[in-house]
């Protein structure tokens, strides 16, 4: 057991190693003089014999070197020496430690913050049995984002007939007010499952046992049962065991705890979870109306791929089973609006798709941004090592002189890059977890989240993968940055060096290698910059576009009436006088009311049949409603091209309409559209009219396109109705235009409405301008990072260029002296240096340019709508770069200029 | 090539067997050691500290010698190692081993091609 006697051995060793050193050198010494005797013995005098002997050993040191290499504990003792004698070497030179830590910790912690959220959003597997083998289905429909949306009726239909899937399993969110005993109800996050949904993902119960297909049998005994989540069951049913086979009220409603879920398991969704699980058959006693009983209950669905098939082949089959869906579709719609729709599948260990699929671009090009930073602030800390590494040449060369091995220069060159880049990892994840629940918090401001009834909770806490990576990160970073200086350590040449001070080892080579770091520095600085003023760009048009309305000075107010006691019959007078009120707070220049708010990604629409128009019912397409009141046009600032607009005294006269300029244009050509009649057909898929069918609308004004559900869309063929006909109101949501600050009236308007209609709650005030913001979430985190990084990138580059030159300065005195006692001026000298740092910034830009263009072309990919035609972004980021890089290298121009002739000649 | 060469590049495989063959006839530090290679081989191995050591220091690792300190004849303190059980072993095992192969080297190197 040779290996297990050298472990224990260099163990013991490492304890005792005074005692082992000390073992050692009376071993030498016995040696030496053993050595000695002997020759003295021979006939030696004892001076000579002693040098002979000494001449003998060699070294002693080098001697015992060898002997400690032998045990394995040595390596573990010379790693802590070459630490301690890093972190004594960069306490010696503060300035440069600082600043290498910080760009390494700025740079390491963007990358673990963007990669925590990727590892959450995108990586982690669900704590469920093989989720590799976990699908999920999409549907999508054309120009819009797929969804994972589907009915009851057709995942029975996919359960019953596929031969891909081991199991299908689906799940229905909702919100539930569940009170557990004698605790008041609450509102909480639960859902539908069907009777598979756990056996399915192979989720054991912590206790009790789980919903089973037993329990999911309508009418079944056992359908009031419920699986609680971990944390309610510790947090409101006090973690009590004997919960097991007690009821709690669900919407009023019993239902039966019969489990409680594993600790880990938080359901398929990432950011969402929910507290409680219901068999999908206790719907029914929950909703009235039911929507399982007919069918149409939302579900997402998750499949488990049978053993051996692949996702093409279950797709192809799936294909063929959704005729089903899109036949139903087309009975309840229309053929030519149900042909549009395809299925989909997608891996999901990590769970449904839906958080991904919004943000995955937005992280991918993140990513690719921070690896970028990453790389500037290495390429940085590597010149100013290299620099430093010139500086250090001559203790090197008496280090080697010395008898220490080039190994072992190697490796204290390592140990060094090796430090730093551990501080400025572990400052990194200090830093990471911080931005990552900024970032978090600014995602979550998007619309589509402010709209959402569920709490949406992204834990972006670090865990094992992204220590992992961020430990991955700082050793590829330090051994990045770090292999330089080590390969010039490796390759010195001591006996040069210490010959000649000073400008020692300053070969060609090492100063092309300085200046070819710099130049890359500045390349994907360029590379940064033109990403950035590209996604700032973006942002702007998005924002600045026309809207078709005035986005700015545009107060929001949503009521909530539905528990106000008034029917939705009898609001039309009490919202009557509340306009005429809040036209009269001072600032408020003309007040509105609507069904829709535009861009708020919520709307109605409906088929509708234009009199004198032939359309084929392939070409028919749901037309977009909103329903709006007197001086809607004028308080949105949508101009009013012909007739116009609607008046409280159209109510109880005939039905009229306003319809935008692509519908007129598309129904009407040329002729004119005021005066054409039009009718909806098809089921109305909105709810909210309690119009008769087959009412004619005549249509009495025409405005200006504007934007209807998203920002991001081309506007809509829409039509506007009068809410003031309608049978009942359907528009709850205020608009008021301001003379300043919309904000400034808000309270204002609080009051008037609790004064007029005290029961009614103002359930939401916004301005359009907080609606647009929250629209463009996404692209304002793309655009703010990527300034950010760019900045960041660019102020590394220049802190690069700086030292360079001012390096190049000191080592160039004497020259410049030289120069000026013959007569050149200041300001030829301090051209010089600008002329040098110029010629570097346009290496820079000669590789960044292409690169640029390159990387804008692989985002255009990723990011719908990036203009890729404009060269302005590149224009911006070189002159950024310039000026940056020209303010770095105004210093060393100056101080190049002050250089005394006479002081430096000295020198 | 020196002798002190021929020593260095021999040492690599055999070192450690000669080393033990030496402590196998009596306990012996370091410097004894040295002496006892260089007297046996007729000088022909001189083995120098910076190997010597670093040998000794290995097969007190492997638990093949243990070192015990001892005063000299000339009333110094030295490390005395001797072999262990498992030194013992592995000595005979390797004896055996490079009796093997030398002979079948010596018969490699002394053929003819007559005897083929």
């Amino acid at each position: 057991m040779p290996a297990l006697h050298r472990f224990a051995a260099g163990f013991i060793a490492l304890f005792h190693r005074r005692r082992a050193e000390q073992e050692l050198d009376a071993e030498l010494r016995e040696f030496l003089d053993s050595a000695i005797e002997d020759k003295m013995r021979a006939g030696m005098s004892r001076e000579s014999a002693t040098r002979a002997a000494r001449m003998e050993l060699g070294s002693a040191t080098a001697v015992k070197d060898r002997v400690r290499d032998v045990g394995w504990e040595n390596i573990v003792e010379t790693t802590w020496l070459d630490v301690r004698y890093a972190a004594r070497t960069l306490r010696r030179s503060p300035g440069f430690t600082v600043v290498a830590v910080l760009s390494l910790a700025l740079g390491i912690g963007a990358n673990s913050a963007i990669f925590s959220l990727i590892n959450t959003l995108m990586l982690r597997s669900l704590p469920v049995s093989h989720p590799e083998q976990l699908v999920e289905l999409l549907s999508r429909y054309p120009g819009e984002p797929r969804m994972s949306s589907f009915s009851w009726r057709h995942y029975e239909h996919f359960r019953d007939h596929n031969q891909s899937f081991s199991d299908l399993l689906a799940v229905s969110r909702a919100r539930f007010q569940v009170a557990a005993e004698g605790s008041e109800p609450e509102a909480i996050d639960g859902e539908y499952v069907a009777g598979n949904f756990f056996s399915a993902l192979g989720v054991q119960p912590a206790l009790g046992r789980v919903i089973d297909g037993q329990d999911d049998q309508l009418g079944s005994a056992t359908a009031a049962s419920a699986v609680v989540s971990w944390s309610y069951w510790t947090n409101r049913l006090h973690a009590d065991p004997a919960i097991i086979g007690k009821a709690i009220i669900v919407n009023g409603a019993p239902a039966t705890v019969v489990g409680v879920a594993p600790q880990e398991f938080f359901g398929l969704q990432v950011g969402i979870r929910p507290s409680v699980w219901l068999p999908a058959a206790m719907e029914p006693m929950l909703q009235k109306p039911s929507r399982q009983l007919d069918g149409t209950l939302g579900v997402g669905m998750l499949a488990r791929l049978r053993p051996g098939i692949t996702i093409e082949r279950a797709l192809a089959e799936l294909r063929v089973l959704d005729r089903y869906r899109i036949e139903d579709f087309a009975k309840s719609r229309s053929a030519a609006f149900a042909r549009d729709f395809s299925i989909e599948l997608e891996p999901a260990a990590a769970g449904f798709a839906a958080l991904r699929d919004r943000f995955a671009t937005s992280l991918v090009v993140l990513m690719g941004m921070v690896a970028l930073l990453l790389l500037i602030a290495c390429t940085n800390i590597a010149s100013m090592l290299l620099a430093r590494g010139a500086a250090r040449q001559h203790e090197m060369a008496i280090r080697v002189s010395l008898g220490a091995g080039r190994v072992r220069l190697v490796r204290h060159v390592l140990a060094e890059s090796l430090l730093l880049s551990a501080v400025g990892g572990l400052i990194g994840v200090a830093l990471a977890s911080v931005g990552a629940e900024t970032l978090v918090r600014i995602m979550l401001s998007g619309r589509e989240f402010l709209r959402l009834q569920q709490r949406i909770v992204i834990d972006v806490q670090p865990d094992l993968q992204v220590l992992l990576f961020t430990a991955a990160v700082v050793v590829g970073t330090a051994l990045l940055f770090g292999a330089a200086p080590a390969w010039h350590a490796l390759t010195s040449a001591p006996a040069s060096s210490l010959r000649v001070h000073g400008a020692a080892g300053e070969t060609r080579s090492r100063r092309l290698f300085g200046k070819t770091l710099v130049v890359l520095q500045v390349a994907f600085s360029v590379v940064l910059l033109s990403a950035a003023s590209l996604f700032v760009h973006h942002l702007s048009n998005l924002r600045n576009q026309d809207f078709g309305f005035q986005r700015t000075s545009l107060l929001l107010v949503t009521l909530d009436p539905s528990k106000s006691g008034y029917a939705r019959e009898q609001l039309f007078s009490p919202y009557q006088d509340l306009l005429g009120r809040l036209e009269g707070i001072p600032g408020v220049r003309s007040v509105t009311l609507s069904g829709v708010t535009p861009i708020s990604g919520a709307g109605a629409s409906r088929f509708i049949r234009v009199e004198g128009f032939d359309e084929a019912a392939e070409a028919r397409r749901y037309v977009p409603l909103n329903w709006v009141g007197p001086r809607y046009f004028e308080t949105f600032g949508t101009p009013l091209l012909a007739g116009r607009e609607f008046t409280f005294a159209d109510r109880g006269g005939p039905p009229v309409a306003i319809v935008n300029r692509a519908m007129a244009r598309y129904y009407f050509g040329d002729k004119n559209p005021i005066g054409g009649r039009f009718q909806f057909v098809g089921p109305s898929n909105s709810g909210i009219t309690g119009a008769p069918p087959d009412q004619m609308y005549e249509i009495v004004g025409v405005v200006g396109d504007a934007k209807y559900l998203d920002l991001r869309e081309i506007p809509p063929r829409t039509i506007y109705l009068n809410a003031y006909q309608e049978p009942r109101m359907p528009a709850n949501r205020f608009a008021l235009r301001t003379t300043d600050r919309p904000g400034a009236v808000a309270s204002e308007v609080h009051r008037i409405v609790r004064e007029g209609l005290k029961t009614v709650a103002v359930s939401d005030v916004t301005t359009m301008d907080d609606l647009v913001d929250a629209s463009v979430v996404p692209e304002r985190v793309i655009a703010m990072l990527s300034s950010f990084f760019g900045g960041l990138g660019a102020s590394l580059a220049a802190l690069g260029l700086y030292g360079l030159l001012a390096y190049t300065v000191t080592r160039r005195t004497n020259e410049i002296g030289i120069r000026m006692a013959l007569g050149a001026a200041k300001s030829d000298i301090s051209r010089m240096v600008l002329r040098s740092a110029l010629g570097l910034v346009c290496a820079g830009f000669v590789i960044g340019v292409p690169l640029a263009l390159l990387s804008r072309r692989a985002a255009s990919r990723v990011v719908s709508d990036l203009r890729v035609d404009s060269m302005w972004p590149f224009v911006l980021a070189t002159a950024t770069m310039l000026a940056i890089a020209l303010v770095a290298a105004y210093v060393p121009a100056r101080r190049a200029a002050r250089v005394e002739p006479v002081e430096a000649l000295r020198l | 090539m020196s002798a002190e060469q021929k020593a260095s590049t021999l040492v690599q495989g055999t070192l450690h067997m000669l080393i033990l063959k030496t402590l196998a006839l009596e306990p012996m530090h370091g410097y004894g050691v040295g002496v006892r290679l260089e007297q046996i081989s007729k000088g022909v191995f001189k083995v120098n500290a910076g190997s010597l050591f670093p040998a000794l220091r290995r097969l007190e690792r492997d638990g093949f010698i243990a070192g015990e300190w001892h005063v000299t004849e000339n009333n110094r303190r030295a490390k005395y190692y001797a072999l262990t059980a498992q030194g013992r072993a592995t000595l005979k095992r390797e004896t055996k081993d490079w009796e093997q192969q030398s002979a079948a080297i010596a018969r490699i190197m002394s053929a003819s091609l007559g005897e083929l």
